[in-house]
């Protein structure tokens, strides 16, 4: 489950039109929903709040041996107008599974941020501050996000912890996503690492005109896409390389939705593969299989994931007046439209090669959002469970 | 002198390698690996070579055949050779993020995946220099402690000798943990292993003697004298202890030395040591006692710190120095005494009980006797040779004022039971003897009281601290020491005249302490004693001479100690 500031973060995206998924970073971003998910350790309550469009304050406790905690404060310049109770938040923004790739935006023009009154440019650019106290750790986490263009965006991420090597690192991202494709560069303090990130989709343009209807007749209607990566560590002279390609399926398919990965790392010899199937409307079945060629090491995964739906119960009419006074009962609606369901909870699972089981339970009761997780290692007969926690938030 | 290492036998042991091997491997698997290292480190090949070390003596503390206590300078630039087998972590983006916070982690795609690779590395053409203390007794095994960074360099090859980083990067890596190796583990490798080669032996050893010795014992062969203090086998709670459960506790074991005293003083007693352990205010009333211990809680320091004044080493040098006089010594007032096989014993025995723990008791001691020696010569002229005898004797029982009550518990059971006597350590007879002239060594004492040290005739009164220190290591000390002298032939004949002297010496051990109160006390306590000396003995004749023999022989100390609390 989303941390109430990564979720306030994710409404930044939207609002500000960023389109979050067209990265080659979120390149297997299904895969690892249904197979890395965290499983909680311990008891972790978050208290948060959007206590105004532009500010948003988040405090956590967790006890994982001693008790810890944090101090978290967002600001940004853009007004976000998002639901932040956490007994209204819809489920499905805040649990990550099974992502439908959506069909690709026209990114705005520039020319449609400019404000202009009296001959002069007032428009500004959009940014979001977040900072973050770990308490008895004395750690600072510091998020500067800064929208440069619609096409553009500055991420300034810096981590203040005496304990790591000169004090703590910074991360600078460039992104630059047009629709077409998505080009990031970053640089991080920590080893001067370098880093080159590409995405390109196939298909349409869609900073063109669309000519013609898709043809979602066709067995398989989705969009391939490919990129690469590549980093360079610039004072300890080492670096890492990966390829990798993506095919989902495009919420017009008309057959069952499926996203499939295969990356590549063609200096360590790592090859991997997923395939991930939303087999029912509420259940998402997912593998990812891992070989090496150099070492002959496999890795199989396995998860899956199960929402539970509860229909809302329709209210009780009562006969109307003008009924009662005709004599009659009122007139049964035919096409009643089906009320939305609602998310009760999720459950995930995922068991791999060595019978590490990992499961999740995700939900809300009353106003309270929960997350109830556990590790389990089957090879160890004495001790099986290895971990389990439980991690409640409320927001207001 | 001539010091003999051999250094081939041990790469003729097979079975050698191979426990250093299993115990190499453990150890390096003991602290965090680096996130490179991602797999256990097993040790593959060992070798030591067929150059041995040089080794420059810098200083010997203590030795004997079987303990040995010295500084060493040690350079090796030999052929040794070690081998080990590992995985590791090839990507280096991989070992770049996993100690980095994940809110400023790039978030590789795939970039980071991981591949391991076997590794195997060669450590060989080390070089070591550096000062080591070495430390060994038959007992405590071997200790070995660098006293600074031994490793001066060494070649590290392996399978990625080609790429010039990875080569770097593992030679610093395991330059440090050979570092911190040699360091904190080996120490702990080499004892454990000495403790293999040596310990088994020795058991066997101590069992087959006790088997021909006593059978009742035969439990008490596995306890470890100093782990097992009598502070521990004293009911301290005031439960009655079964005998069991109190030779299972401590060495002398004998059940049958608690028994000698009442129930209810020992739960005085024991409430009393444990008001002062916990600062409780409560203080139980003892009749006819006077505390000692009110003299002041800082006299315990004192009296710990006066006996062991000096540094360890300084300390080591002045036990072997003063055995060595001892030695001598005795033999010459053994003439008088006809005691004389059983005091080398002794000075063996003491020597040998003391092993790598050289505890503090064991300081003390050693510190008392280079006293006595001292007083020794001094006296000489005055008195006759038990007169010497009696004041070197007093002067280690001021040393260890708690203990002097202790020994005039005795006096009132001694004379009930003749035969447990005998058992008396050869100490007892010395003071006897002094006895007999009870008011020249006063004398004498006072005399040589300055003389021996600063220590002020309170500070000498009972003190409940020191004696428990002191009373620990004796009690191990006698036990060893009276086995075999017990079945000796020349104890017998001595035993009967030895019943007696104890208690009296023992007694005027306080008196030269020089106080009223603590003798009264003392009185009070045997009193205490010979009424429970008297059940005793219906007990004993039930029981029959070896278990008498058994309690007597080891309650010596213990009483003492309980005297003292």
């Amino acid at each position: 489950m989303l941390e109430f500031m990564d979720y306030i973060q994710h409404a930044f995206y939207n609002v500000s039109g960023w389109n979050y998924e067209n990265s080659y970073s979120q390149l297997t971003a299904t895969a690892r929903a249904l197979l890395d998910f965290e499983t909680p350790r311990g008891l972790r309550l978050n208290l948060s709040s959007l206590s105004s469009p532009n500010f948003a304050t988040s405090y956590a406790i967790g006890s994982v041996g001693l008790v810890d905690g944090s101090l978290s404060y967002l600001y940004t310049s853009l007004p976000l107008q998002t639901t932040s109770q956490s007994g209204k938040i819809d489920l499905h923004d805040v649990i990550h599974g099974y992502r439908q790739i959506q069909e690709l935006r026209r990114p705005e023009e520039s020319w449609m941020w400019e404000e202009w009154q009296t001959g002069k440019r007032t428009d500004k650019r959009d940014s979001l501050l977040y900072g973050r106290l770990y308490l008895p750790q004395s750690t600072l986490e510091a998020l500067y996000l800064r929208r440069i263009s619609p096409t553009q965006q500055l991420k300034l991420s810096a981590v203040s912890d005496g304990r790591l090597r000169n004090g703590g690192t910074i991360l600078a991202l460039h992104q630059y996503d047009t629709g077409k494709y998505s080009a990031e560069t970053l640089y991080s303090t920590d080893g001067g690492l370098l880093g080159l990130r590409g995405l390109y989709n196939f298909g349409p343009d869609p900073r063109k005109e669309i000519t013609e209807p898709p043809r979602t007749e066709d067995r398989f209607y989705g969009r391939f896409s490919a990129g690469a990566e590549m980093y360079y560590g610039s004072l300890n002279k080492s670096g890492g390389v990966s390829f990798g390609g993506r095919f989902a399926t495009l919420p017009a398919h008309k057959g069952v939705p499926l996203t499939a990965t295969l990356t590549l790392n063609p200096l360590m010899g790592n090859l991997s593969t997923t395939y991930t199937v939303k087999a029912g409307k509420n259940l998402a079945l997912c593998s990812k299989f891992d070989f090496n060629v150099y070492s002959y090491e496999s890795e199989v995964k396995l998860g899956c994931e199960l929402w539970r739906m509860k229909t809302r119960i329709p209210k009780e009419r009562e006969r109307s007046i003008a009924a009662k006074l005709e004599w009659r009962l009122d007139p049964i609606e035919q096409n009643l439209a089906p009320e939305p369901e609602e998310v009760v909870g999720v459950l995930k699972a995922r068991v791999d090669q060595n019978w590490k089981i990992g499961l999740l339970w995700e939900g809300r009761v009353k106003e309270l959002l929960f997350t109830l997780g556990s590790s389990i290692d089957m090879k160890r007969k004495d001790q099986p469970f290895r971990a389990i926690g439980l991690e409640i938030q409320y927001s207001s | 002198m001539a010091f003999n290492f051999n250094w081939s036998p041990l790469t003729a042991d097979a079975d050698f390698y191979e426990r250093a091997q299993e115990l190499l491997t453990t150890a390096l698997n003991k602290s965090p690996k680096p996130p490179i290292i991602v797999d256990d480190i097993l040790v593959n090949e060992l070798n030591l070579g067929s150059v041995p070390p040089e080794l420059e003596i810098l200083e010997i503390g203590d030795l004997a055949e079987d303990r040995f206590r010295g500084i060493f300078k040690m350079c090796y630039s030999g052929d040794a050779f070690l081998t080990l087998k590992t995985r590791v972590q090839a990507n280096p983006l991989n070992t770049y993020l996993f100690s980095k916070p994940s809110f400023t982690s790039p978030q590789p795609l795939a970039a980071s995946s991981g591949l391991t690779i076997p590794l195997q590395i060669t450590l060989s053409e080390i070089k070591l220099s550096a000062f080591i203390i070495l430390v060994f007794s038959r007992q405590k095994g071997l200790t070995l402690v660098f006293r600074n960074d031994p490793l001066e360099s060494l070649k590290v090859s392996s399978t990625f000798d080609s790429i010039p980083f990875v080569r770097n990067y593992l030679q610093k890596e395991i330059e440090m943990q050979l570092r911190t190796l040699m360091m904190d583990e080996l120490p702990a490798i080499i004892h454990r292993l000495s403790l293999r080669l040596w310990c088994p032996e020795y058991r066997a050893k101590e069992e087959e003697e006790m088997a021909q010795a006593v059978k009742q014992e035969e439990e008490e062969v596995a306890v470890d004298p100093f782990s097992s203090p009598p502070q521990d086998a004293v009911d301290s709670r005031g439960n009655v202890l079964d005998a069991s459960e109190i030779s299972s506790l401590s060495l002398d074991g004998g059940s049958e030395i608690h028994s000698l005293f009442s129930q209810k003083n020992l739960l005085r007693l024991a409430a009393l040591t444990d008001s002062h352990r916990t600062l409780s205010l409560f203080t139980p009333s003892i009749r006819d006692a006077v505390f000692r211990a009110w003299a002041g809680p800082s006299e315990r320091s004192d009296s710990a710190g006066s006996s062991t004044p000096a540094t360890p080493s300084l300390l080591r040098s002045n036990s072997s120095l003063g055995t060595s006089t001892t030695y001598t010594f005795s033999r010459g007032s053994d003439d008088g005494h006809g005691h004389l096989p059983s005091r080398p014993s002794l000075v063996s025995m003491h020597s040998a009980t003391s092993g790598l723990g050289l505890g503090a008791g064991r300081h003390s001691r050693s510190h008392m006797r280079k006293k006595k020696t001292r007083v020794v010569n001094l006296r000489k002229p005055k008195t006759t040779d038990d007169l010497v005898s009696e004041s070197g004797e007093s002067e280690t029982s001021s040393d260890a004022p708690a203990s002097e009550p202790i020994m005039p518990t005795r006096i009132p059971e001694e004379p009930e039971d003749n035969i447990i006597d005998p058992p008396h350590s050869p100490q007892r007879v010395r003071f006897r003897e002094s006895n007999a002239d009870i008011a020249s060594p006063q004398k004498a004492r006072l005399a040589a009281r300055p003389a021996l040290s600063n220590i002020l005739p309170e500070q000498s009164i009972l003190d409940p601290s020191p004696s428990i220190e002191k009373s620990d290591p004796t009690v191990p000390i006698f036990s060893r020491e009276h086995r075999p002298p017990f079945h000796s032939s020349p104890y017998p004949t001595e035993k009967v005249p030895a019943t007696y002297t104890p208690a009296p010496i023992l007694s005027s051990d306080p008196t030269a302490a020089g106080s009223i109160l603590s003798q009264a006390w003392v009185l009070k306590m045997a009193n205490e004693i010979a009424r429970q000396a008297q059940d005793m003995n219906v007990k004993g004749a039930r029981e029959g001479f070896w278990s008498q023999s058994q309690g007597e022989r080891e309650d010596s100390p213990p009483p003492a100690y309980q005297a003292a609390m």
